[in-house]
């Protein structure tokens, strides 16, 4: 049965939480591994009502996602560092039996967040469906063993359960991953789940049915090309937190520093990193574009089609290094940014070609200490 | 029996403070009622009951001979003033206004105006009248200062000495220091614990005293001296009212103030001390009327409202409140509210087309009661209700949110005062000023030639010019027939009486003509899109109103910065360059246009070139005649930098391939006229041309906007001449047939002695070509010669 099989495979990552200190050599560790800690802590001094089968009460979800003291003393580390209010629309929603849909565009943490509200909810993070083009109705509803299959008919030893499947049975929270990847007649399988609660097994008349707790976390995208849009059906059956760019300049240069710096020792860059003005001009050159208006609010701009996101941000000062590194003279320049930033704004040669120009015309001409960006762009442009 | 002095310090415009004290009153029956607010408007209070008179409305207290002198006392149906006043009305009981007349406050105003323009210690008297304005009552200032920052009015200049919450809403501060972020949930929700709300009123009485004394125990970092100074003034009349009622033998004096004063007004000091303080104030004329108001100036956003953020949710609050009495009272089980609201903001949703089930109404409740236990709050707030909405009736988006912002949050709603209101100050502001220009209304129809050069006839233009803009269309402009020049006007003025009912309906603008028009025609600003900027700004120009053409500058550099029409950025060009050209004839500022006209080229030079390419016929022909007119703008402005930067795009569209015959041969005509393209490179460009290889309808476009409107070029350039003429004698037959219609509409629109000019030039040159054949027979290649021939024949119609 698939209970039984969801069993022996969560023993595992049990046995590593247990000794997870010693044990990293994974390149990346689940988000209940990586911060068993912080969960356990929580669990302890939690003392409010948990719906059912939650492993925390809402309060102390927000808390793990949101960082804080507790009362012990104990600091939690922010997971999300951004609106509060959008996280907390995000587990009433879980509380309300009610599926999350997590909309926005590429590089807002979508996935990020999706992962740790399950690991703080249910203690698992692993059943998860990664929506792409070829995702089939197999994957979120049962396939079949077919040696078994064959060998002793259909029963339910025969089935190979899905993640969602399995979450259902153990009142869990599932996680769809770029839902709008997924074809469209596809995506509707999730109607019966989320509106009935239930799993028809039609070749064994039978049906799985969803204990208290189960939910799904679904993460979709709305700027990438490609993508299937959800049926109004679907999208009814969801409450949609649209998760923003970061909020301030600040927040944004701090996100984009970090990330820099730990990517730049993970790539062995000899360039030392970047001064933070170089990279506060990056970013505000990105939000300036992104929100159509400049940093003083006085000027307003047009905006290219590229989402502009602040992992874009982060890679064209990452590109900017390693030409300065190894082409340069280590120390990043403006000249060693301008092509990664033409490139991450001009996505459509014509429309975003006229929208550069003119900021580079309007804005960064007339800025005190951008003249050598706007001659290494005449240069190259 | 002693008197009771009953203090209730009420939250301005809550709800729940107007419920708790109607409740209050129906308990205590007292037999008088003060309530914070202008002595001098006391005669206007019987209206108030007047069948016609529905809130929102303000009353509106001014200086006769100077309106722009005037404070709104804006009321709400949910005003707790409001509803004191209804009572005491209807219960015919006294109901007397305690707070320092405004005669005394606008005359302190205008004295500091007048002695202190500019001075530190002035603006200083003043900024604080402007931080206790959103404040403690009601009183802001005439829409007529608010849109740009105006540099006359220090009152109204916006530099709130970093303005202290407290005194803007002490309860709030209170609400949130208990975790709440809205002070009318916290209020709620002590309402609803506590029944006797008597009791209530003194429980706010005390924690005002506390949060008083806290604060004036370290006044100079939170609390401004003067501020001090005339906050004490103010109580200090209010206590002496207090003293008069007393002396007048009433039994229970209800007295009505915000808040933050109830203080003040429970500890009696002497009276001698309160006298001295008031003695010797300014005092000037001041009278008062109803003016009818909207929810969306109750808020903040519009700059000179009362600070209510939300007042379409107050009234829902409010309505809620009522019906909970009257369901109370049927023993009907009161639906929660929050309920009520989602049905609402879906019903609103829905009028725009937007879904919105029941289904996902259910949902997004549940959501907001999670949410709200989640934040350990009893029901949901505005805050809970607005995020259920955003994520399960908008799937996310924020967009839907503006209009539920708008219509129910803020709400639409307009107030209305009774015919019987006196007359609003901007009517007697247009009659001074009728007055003093000597125009005299009059419902004949009579013409007035106006000579912009007189001080009086440009007064008149303007004054004119503004009613306009108001929607009063007392004169309509006359084209000026033979009289050129732009310094006259020709207007033919005819008063129509219900010019009377626009200029009340105009009155919420601004109480002089001016102001009125100003705040207008920022409003508009606000609303319009490119091409509407533009002619308002043209309006505007016209009547002169410096502030409301500074408004719309940075309007259209933002509205220009996001237009992808580069055909609305042409449009707008041409007559700003007027205005900064021409502009010094109606006296005008030019450097604020300046700075627009740059950007505005800027951004034509940047965007033209992607914008001409692939154009249909009749789309070229209105692009050849934007770029004509930018062309003449560009040299009108006479900025070499402007200049070399349109050139350059010229050449690029001169060189262009794709692009349509008509634009490439204007750009190259330009070019040539302004010295950029030299004569043999004209020639080289119109022979490139005129090949055999370019389509013939093109070349015929082309030959069109390169000549139109000027054979006189043809006439005097002997180069171009040739060129041409070489292009037409080589035409095969049946292209010169396809071509000749398209040439004949460019030539028909020379003059027609140019076109005989032409001809007489065609005829000489033929009678020297002829000389020049015989004498050259002898070089010619005679078997290429014989292959023009036929064509010559035909074309001579001679036979060989």
């Amino acid at each position: 049965m698939a209970p039984a099989k969801t069993n022996a495979k969560k023993s595992t990552p049990d046995s590593q939480t247990s000794d997870h200190s010693h044990q990293s050599s994974f390149l990346r560790e689940h988000a209940e591994q990586q911060f068993a800690h912080e969960l356990e802590e929580l669990a302890t001094v939690d003392s409010r009502q948990r719906p059912p089968s939650w492993k925390l009460s809402p309060w102390a979800v927000s808390i793990y996602l949101l960082g804080g003291r507790l009362e012990n003393g104990f600091e939690v580390l922010p997971k999300y560092i951004g609106n509060r209010r959008l996280m907390e629309v995000a587990i009433a929603t879980l509380a309300t039996d009610r599926a999350l849909l997590l909309y926005g565009v590429p590089g807002t943490a979508k996935s990020w967040v999706s992962e740790h509200l399950a690991a703080a909810i249910s203690g698992d993070s692993t059943l998860l469906i990664q929506g792409t083009a070829g995702t089939s109705e197999e994957a979120i509803r049962y396939g079949w063993n077919y040696a078994r299959l064959l060998a002793e008919g259909p029963s339910m030893d025969a089935l190979v359960a899905s993640p969602m499947m399995r979450a259902m049975a153990d009142g869990k929270i599932a996680r769809v991953e770029e839902l709008t990847r997924i074809p469209s007649d596809v995506q509707d399988t999730l109607i019966t789940v989320l509106s009935e609660k239930t799993l028809p097994i039609p070749e064994l008349n039978a049906e799985v049915q969803a204990t208290k707790g189960f939910n799904i976390i679904a993460t979709a995208n709305n700027r990438d090309r490609g993508v299937n849009e959800l049926s109004s059906a679907l999208k009814r059956r969801f409450n949609t937190v649209i998760l923003p760019m970061p909020n301030t300049l600040d927040e944004e240069v701090k996100i984009v520093h970090q990330r820099v710096e730990s990517l730049g020792r993970a790539l062995e860059l000899p360039a030392e990193v970047p001064a933070l003005e170089e990279i506060q001009r990056v970013v505000t050159i990105f939000r300036e574009l992104r929100n159509g208006v400049t940093i003083d609010g006085k000027t307003k701009l047009k905006s290219p089609t590229g989402t502009l996101s602040t992992a874009e941000a982060i890679s064209v000062v990452n590109s900017g290094m390693a030409l300065s590194a190894h082409f340069g003279d280590g120390a990043l320049k403006a000249s060693d940014l301008i092509s990664g930033l033409v490139g991450a704004v001009i996505k459509d040669p014509v429309q975003d070609q006229v929208v550069w120009k003119e900021y580079l015309e309007t804005v960064v001409k007339e800025r005190d200490g951008w003249k050598d960006l706007y001659r290494a762009s005449r240069e190259i442009g | 029996m002693a008197t009771q002095i009953h203090i209730f310090g009420i939250r301005h415009h809550g709800p729940g403070s107007a419920r708790s004290l109607s409740q209050a009153f129906t308990t205590l029956q007292p037999d008088i009622v003060l309530v914070e607010g202008p002595p001098d408007a006391e005669v206007a209070l019987p209206l108030l009951l007047h069948p016609q008179m529905r809130p929102p409305v303000a009353l509106l207290v001014y200086v006769p001979d100077q309106p722009q002198q005037a404070v709104y006392y804006p009321f709400a149906v949910f005003s707790p003033e409001w509803q004191a006043i209804r009572y005491s009305l209807q219960q015919q009981i006294p109901v007397r206004f305690m707070d320092l007349p405004q005669a005394h406050r606008l005359a302190i105003e205008i004295e500091q105006r007048e002695d202190g323009e500019g001075q530190e210690e002035g603006k200083e008297w003043m900024s604080e009248r402007v931080s206790e304005s959103p404040s403690s009552h009601p009183p802001t200032h005439p829409p007529t200062h608010s849109p740009p920052p105006n540099p006359q009015s220090p009152i109204t200049n916006p530099q709130l000495p970093s303005p202290f919450p407290l005194y803007t809403d002490p309860l709030t501060l209170l609400a949130q220091a208990a975790g709440y972020s809205d002070g009318e949930r916290w209020w709620e929700h002590l309402v609803e614990q506590r029944q006797d709300s008597t009791e209530l009123f003194a429980a706010i009485l005390e924690a005002m005293t506390v949060l008083r004394s806290e604060v004036e125990s370290q006044p100079q970092a939170l609390y401004p001296i003067p501020y001090t100074h005339f906050e004490s003034l103010r109580e200090a009349y209010m206590r002496k009212t207090i003293r008069e009622a007393e002396k007048q033998g009433f039994q229970k004096i209800a007295v009505v103030c915000g808040a933050w004063h109830a203080p003040a007004l429970a500890t009696m000091p002497p009276a001698k001390k309160d006298a001295a303080l008031l003695k010797g104030l300014p005092k000037v004329k001041v009278e008062a009327t109803w003016v009818p108001w909207t929810y969306g100036r109750l808020t903040m956003s519009s700059g000179y409202g009362a600070g209510v953020e939300s007042p379409g949710w107050y009234h829902h609050l409010w309505e809620q409140g009522e019906r909970g009495k009257r369901t109370r009272e049927t023993s009907e089980p009161t639906l929660n509210s929050s309920i009520r609201w989602m049905a609402k903001v879906a019903r609103s949703l829905r009028k725009q087309d937007l879904d919105a089930s029941s289904a996902s109404v259910i949902e997004a409740v549940r959501l907001a009661e999670t949410l709200a236990a989640l934040r350990d709050r009893p029901l949901p707030g505005l805050p809970e209700l607005n995020e259920a909405t955003q994520t399960v009736l908008c799937f996310g988006d924020p967009l839907p949110m503006q209009l539920i912002h708008n219509q129910l949050i803020v709400g639409e709603r307009l107030g209305r005062v009774p015919d019987e209101t006196p007359m609003v100050p901007l009517q007697q502001d247009l009659q001074r000023l009728q007055k003093r220009l000597r125009l005299k209304p009059e419902a004949t129809e009579t013409t007035l030639d106006l000579d912009l050069r007189k001080p009086l006839d440009l007064e008149r233009s303007h004054l004119l010019h503004r009613l306009a803009l108001l929607n009063v269309p007392w004169g309509k402009p006359q084209s000026v027939g033979n009289v050129k020049g732009t310094f006259r006007e020709s207007w033919r003025l005819q008063w129509q009486p219900e010019f009377a009912v626009r200029l009340i309906e105009a009155g919420i603008w601004g109480n002089t003509v001016e102001s009125a028009a100003t705040s207008w025609t920022c409003d508009r600003a606000n609303q319009a899109n490119l091409p509407d900027l533009t002619q308002l700004i043209d309006q505007t120009l016209l009547a002169s109103l410096p502030q409301a053409i500074a408004h719309l500058m940075t309007r259209l550099q933002a509205e220009a910065a996001i237009a992808s029409d580069i055909s609305h950025l042409m449009t707008a060009l041409p007559p700003l360059v007027n205005v900064m050209r021409y502009g010094t004839v109606r006296q005008f500022e030019t450097e604020v246009v300046g700075h627009v006209v740059d950007g505005l080229v800027t951004r034509i030079c940047v965007g033209l070139p992607v914008a001409v390419a692939s154009l249909d016929d009749a789309a070229a022909s209105e692009m050849y005649q934007l770029v004509v007119s930018v062309h003449s703008a560009i040299a009108l402005l006479q900025k070499s930098d402007a200049l070399e930067m349109w050139q350059q795009v010229l050449v690029k569209l001169a060189n262009h391939q794709g692009l349509h015959g008509l634009i490439a041969g204007r750009c190259c005509r330009l070019l040539f006229e302004a010295g950029v393209f030299q004569p043999e490179d004209t020639a080289r460009r119109l022979g490139l041309v005129l090949s055999t290889a370019t389509e013939p309808t093109q070349v015929a476009a082309w030959i069109e906007g390169f000549l139109s409107g000027s054979g006189l070029l043809l006439l005097h350039n002997p180069l171009l001449w040739h060129v041409l003429d070489r292009w037409v004698m080589q035409l095969p037959a049946d292209a010169f047939t396809a071509t000749l219609p398209l040439l004949r509409r460019t030539f028909s629109t020379f003059p027609a002695p140019e076109r005989r000019q032409m001809g007489e030039q065609v005829r000489q040159q033929e009678e020297r070509g002829m000389e020049n054949r015989e004498a050259e027979i002898g070089k010619v290649d005679s078997d290429r010669a014989d292959g023009i021939l036929p064509l010559l024949a035909q074309l001579l119609g001679v036979s060989l």
